[in-house]
């Protein structure tokens, strides 16, 4: 990204921590002094260092909780891309399917994740399962759409390349239809992770009974809002973490592809 | 190299490699209106000929080739491809062919992408033929590379390359050095040259080049603009191989005068 030589001392990864992150330090030194000198209720404003306290104290709450929420997370994600790449792969095949696909997928995606999770709660239960099923939604529609346009895509003459050689319908999917798609269902994933982390806190913060946002929800009706702070932490870095490596990945990909 | 010529006397279609008879090509524009690209083209290719095909842009040239590759149908008359429809020739994997895009899988090694008729055609690949091809084309230990990050004149030779692995019956060109420099061109036309005189096979190429034409061919045919028609025709007498100093003789310069002349008619200049 930069054009830094390779040998780096430690001073410079010090210099560099702090031209990036001193608004970040000077946040929480403001915060700090902020409820130290006024005296604030901490039911209303915690400390930051009895937030850091909790986080280090207590790693077992915070490690299931978020375990259970990235699993979620992560195993809704690859079903909802699943999802989403073979149904775009049907209606690139047919386009009859397409032409009812395509709109059933608009208007299913349309509908906000707030109004979906009663619904789907009662349907599959008041558990981890909605919780899944409402990350499978969030990550089935830019998987979809992506994916399906990704197909479409083909690099320049390739197509009269391979009528030419007399390539087979199942050849030219196998060789250049779906290859030509991986650009874009890098960018479905880039797009939908950060999402995908944060639909499973918001269903499990309305109607789960465990991961962070069942914790988050808990502790702050309880007005411990270290606990509340700390899981908000967590759930920031959490998806800073998804979206950094899908964005990695999608640069790792696109250096072998493009 | 008996190249027949098309003033030949009649013999059966069958003994074309590629006849184009009497062909004419309307295309329907949005809006319903037509648009004829060519009208009454005939042309005949021999076995093991190189014809080139010479007009200016949009004279219907680029169409000709499409027919042959059986990209498009034809609107009247009928192209057949060693006896038969095009279709047949490269349903069974007989056709090369080089556009003026590359047309290179950027996601594929060079080596994959010489590799991938084999891939279409359920064929075992064959890496010795691979590996001289690469050799005849200049780019031996490219075989790791992706297309970007080679040049234009080397993203053609391997499109070239690929063109060639199937040893196929037929080779059809279309503009395959259109994009590149003037220098680099000339270099791709005598490595071409060198390439063909080698294999030998039924070639189809068409530019806009007088040189190209007249440097690479045994028969350059000349289009008008459109509709396409076939305006002149003339047999280069230069023995194979050709080595680039054929392009500074007086006969050469002077047939590269006649086909300019002929490609620019009067009044217009």
């Amino acid at each position: 990204m930069s054009p830094v030589s390779q040998t780096r001392s430690p001073l410079d990864w010090v210099k560099t921590a702090i031209s990036r992150y001193w608004g970040v330090v000077g946040v929480l030194i403001a915060w700090q002094a902020w409820v130290t000198i006024t005296g604030v209720n901490s039911i209303v404003i915690p400390h930051p260092i009895n937030v850091v306290g909790d986080l280090v104290f207590n790693p077992g709450v915070y490690l299931a909780n978020a375990g259970q929420t990235l699993f979620l997370a992560a195993a809704g994600l690859i079903l909802g891309m699943a999802l989403g790449t073979m149904v775009a792969i049907v209606a690139w095949s047919s386009r009859i399917l397409s032409g009812i696909l395509v709109p059933l997928g608009l208007i299913f995606s349309s509908v906000p994740v707030v109004a979906l999770i009663p619904v789907l709660a009662r349907l599959l239960g008041y558990d981890v399962k909605t919780v899944l099923g409402i990350v499978i939604i969030i990550s089935f529609f830019p998987a979809f759409v992506f994916t399906a346009a990704g197909l479409k895509s083909l690099p320049p003459g390739s197509s009269d390349l391979f009528k030419v050689f007399g390539a087979s319908r199942w050849t030219r999917f196998v060789h250049l239809v779906l290859p030509s798609a991986v650009p874009n269902w890098m960018i479905a994933l880039r797009l939908s992770a950060p999402p995908a982390v944060l639909s499973a806190m918001l269903a499990e913060f309305l109607m789960g009974k465990s991961g962070l946002g069942f914790l988050f929800r808990q502790s702050a009706t309880e007005f411990a809002t270290e606990r509340a702070f700390g899981t908000s932490v967590i759930a920031t870095v959490i998806s800073v973490l998804c979206f950094t490596s899908a964005v990695a990945a999608e640069k790792f990909i696109n250096e072998k592809w493009k | 190299m008996n190249a027949p010529l098309s003033s030949a006397p009649a013999t059966a279609p069958e003994a074309w490699a590629i006849n184009v008879d009497h062909v004419g090509k309307t295309f329907t524009l949005d809006g319903g209106k037509e648009l004829k690209a060519i009208d009454d083209v005939d042309i005949k290719i021999g076995q093991g000929e190189f014809v080139a095909l010479l007009g200016p842009s949009g004279c219907g040239k680029s169409t000709i080739l499409r027919l042959v590759a059986a990209l498009e149908d034809v609107s009247t008359g009928r192209v057949t491809v060693e006896g038969s429809n095009p279709t047949a020739l490269s349903r069974a994997h007989r056709l090369g062919v080089a556009f003026q895009d590359h047309a290179l899988l950027p996601w594929l090694t060079i080596r994959d992408n010489i590799a991938l008729p084999y891939k279409v055609a359920g064929r075992p690949v064959d890496d010795k033929r691979i590996a001289e091809l690469l050799a005849l084309v200049g780019l031996s230990g490219f075989e790791k590379a992706r297309p970007r990050q080679l040049s234009g004149g080397m993203r053609q030779r391997v499109s070239i390359a690929r063109a060639l692995v199937l040893k196929p019956d037929v080779l059809l060109l279309d503009e395959p050095f259109g994009a590149l420099d003037a220098v680099t061109r000339r270099h791709m036309n005598v490595e071409l040259q060198r390439i063909w005189s080698e294999q030998r096979i039924t070639t189809l190429l068409v530019t806009h080049s007088v040189e190209e034409a007249l440097f690479l061919a045994d028969r350059v045919i000349v289009m008008s603009g459109r509709p396409g028609r076939i305006i002149k025709e003339i047999q280069v007498p230069f023995a194979r191989p050709r080595s680039p100093d054929v392009q500074r003789t007086m006969e050469f310069h002077h047939l590269a005068d006649e086909l300019t002349l002929a490609l620019e008619p009067e009044g217009h200049h």
